[in-house]
């Protein structure tokens, strides 16, 4: 086999001159001054970038950051979050709530009718409401609108809602208020990009609060305006927070998030009524189970001329009206 | 006899049974029907007595120092967390604002008008009692329509005895038992009630797990003036942040 020129047989006995290590390119001191400069620079940008974060004081703490959506939670996981929730209350209102995560009953499927022929239009349910549910004062938040409506017209561009008399009701009106549906059908759930928003088995729409990004979609799809956003962070005296709470009710709700009426599942899952109704000094209101032959609202829907509000727009509403003739 | 003679004597009398039926239609419906027995209302037995209710604002009801215990705060008050009544310098109740419009119509004459200070009412021409001018302002008898009412003390009261009361049809019941006294005139409304769809149901719609409160007639309905009083609304909705904006940037 020829050898090309030059090439000789390395003999193991010759001695090897050593040859010099080669040089690491990147370690010589010129290019770690020059990476280490850019690196640090690089650090000092995100710090700057990420800055304006450390201002969020709604942002809230890791562990609510990190939280899994409500239907992903073990129980574990559950009643970490509920001791997590009663640990920030107590900081932030110095009262240790009682927050519980009530589930649907089963075979029970909830119903709300209301008596247009009795409403006088005091809302007193309006501001039992706020109360109840922890809402934000300041902004004022309601769930409830009562509309004045004149006598014989449905047509909802006639109602007003800012009406102030010395007393009602008013000859000549009527008054209607509206607050969550909680469809069959709902838009809402439809819209929701990141599943914040669903219908429990008992038929109420809740809000996982923790979940909801604020794109208020909700808000544009519910043709009943039914739904309110957090434009800043709610202000509730620390004397008017009501301490029994739930987790998809009334526990505080931080600003950036949807709310809306759950019927008040603090109450109605323990087998209350609803704070609205309690509160009616006519008793328009009612409230029940339709799967109950026997409730007062089966015998409403039984007996008595009811309609839902909106009907032709199909989403089958779980709250009737009703007159008394 | 004859076929033909057999069928005119046939017709003969079908058109006389015809004619006399005519004739008895006619005559029944030019004549006016039997007067029904008039009802007698018993209100014209002059009997010292002391019906009607004194309507009185809470505010003057609690400047008078008036009794209250006949009233029925826990209609709508939790028993359990009584309100906390606050005073001023003076010692006078101060008025929460929600109950300005507060009527305490729950007093019967005879909690004030009893024994030595029984009064003896008026009657006019009608049957109706004459409110006396010391009560023009309180007393209210206002049960039914302006032209179509029941303001005679005993369609409901017993003329002896004023605290029982009595329907139209003998029935004698206790005055806790009122209900089925406005029963027997206001029947789709009791029935409603009894089904739950009239009236306030408060406590619990799950009945198995706890108490519920079923308001009678008389908790919210005054007897002597049915029509639920009007009432001062809460504040209206203060500009929402979701509201439209009136004008632009």
């Amino acid at each position: 086999m020829p050898r090309p020129p030059g090439a000789t047989d390395m003999n193991e006995n010759l001695p090897v001159p050593p040859s010099p290590a080669p040089e690491p390119a990147s370690m010589s001191r010129r290019s770690f001054l020059r990476g280490s400069t850019v690196m640090a620079a690089g650090v000092a940008a995100m710090a700057a970038g990420l800055a304006p974060l450390r201002k969020l004081g709604d942002f809230g703490s890791v562990d609510e950051f990190l939280q899994a959506h409500y239907n992903e939670l073990s129980p574990d996981q559950m009643s970490t979050v509920l001791s997590r929730i009663e640990g920030e209350v107590q900081r932030q209102y110095g009262v240790r709530p009682h927050v519980r995560d009530l589930k649907a009953m089963n075979g029970v499927e909830f119903v709300y009718a209301l008596n247009l022929t009795r409403c006088t239009g005091c809302r007193k349910c309006v501001h039992a409401c706020v109360e109840e549910n922890n809402q934000s004062r300041d902004p004022a938040i309601e769930y409830i609108r009562v509309l004045k409506m004149p006598n014989g017209t449905f047509d909802m561009e006639k109602g007003d809602h800012n009406y102030a008399p010395e007393s009602v009701p008013e000859p000549g009106f009527f008054y209607m208020p509206v607050q969550c549906h909680q469809c069959k059908n709902p838009p809402c759930v439809k819209v929701c990009p990141v599943k914040a928003t669903w219908q429990d088995p008992d038929g109420i729409t809740v809000i996982d609060y923790n979940w909801c990004i604020g794109c208020r979609y909700c808000e544009a799809a519910c043709p009943y305006f039914a739904r309110r956003f957090n434009f800043s962070e709610p202000t509730i005296p620390k004397e008017q927070l009501n301490t029994n709470m739930s987790y998809l009710g009334n526990q505080p709700r931080h600003k950036g998030v949807m709310e809306k009426c759950h019927f008040c599942v603090q109450r109605t899952r323990a087998g209350l009524y609803p704070a609205c109704l309690e509160v009616c000094p006519t008793g328009a209101r009612k409230f029940g189970n339709i799967l109950d032959p026997h409730s007062e609202v089966s015998q409403i829907l039984k007996h008595k001329r009811v309609f839902v509000l909106k009907e032709e727009v199909g989403t089958l509403p779980r709250f009737f009206y009703y007159f008394d003739v | 006899m004859s076929g033909d003679t057999k069928i005119s004597i046939v017709l003969g009398a079908c058109t006389a049974v015809f004619l006399a039926l005519g004739a008895s239609f006619l005559t029944a419906s030019r004549s006016s029907p039997a007067p029904a027995p008039a009802h007698p209302l018993r209100e014209r037995e002059q009997v010292a007595a002391y019906a009607g209710t004194v309507r009185i604002s809470a505010e003057s009801m609690l400047k008078s120092g008036g009794d209250a215990s006949a009233l029925d705060c826990y209609a709508c008050h939790d028993e359990k967390k009584t309100p906390q009544i606050s005073r001023d310098a003076t010692g006078q109740v101060i008025l929460p604002k929600d109950h300005a419009d507060l009527i305490f119509s729950m007093r019967n004459c005879v909690s004030c008008h009893s024994g030595s200070r029984a009064v003896k009412l008026e009657i006019d021409g009608d049957g109706n009692t004459i409110i006396p001018p010391a009560h023009a302002g309180d007393l209210v008898l206002a049960h039914g329509k302006a032209d179509h009412n029941n303001n005679a003390c005993f369609n409901c009261h017993d003329p002896k005895k004023l605290n029982e009361l009595v329907t139209r049809d003998g029935t004698r019941l206790k005055l806790s038992e009122a209900t089925m006294l406005c029963a027997s005139c206001h029947g789709p409304t009791y029935r409603d009630w009894d089904a739950g769809m009239h009236g306030r149901t408060t406590g619990h719609w799950k009945r198995e797990l706890g108490g519920f409160v079923r308001e009678s007639c008389t908790s919210c309905h005054d007897p002597h003036a049915p029509a639920f009083p009007a009432l001062i609304p809460r504040p209206g909705p203060r500009p929402a942040p979701n509201a439209p904006a009136a004008r632009s940037h």
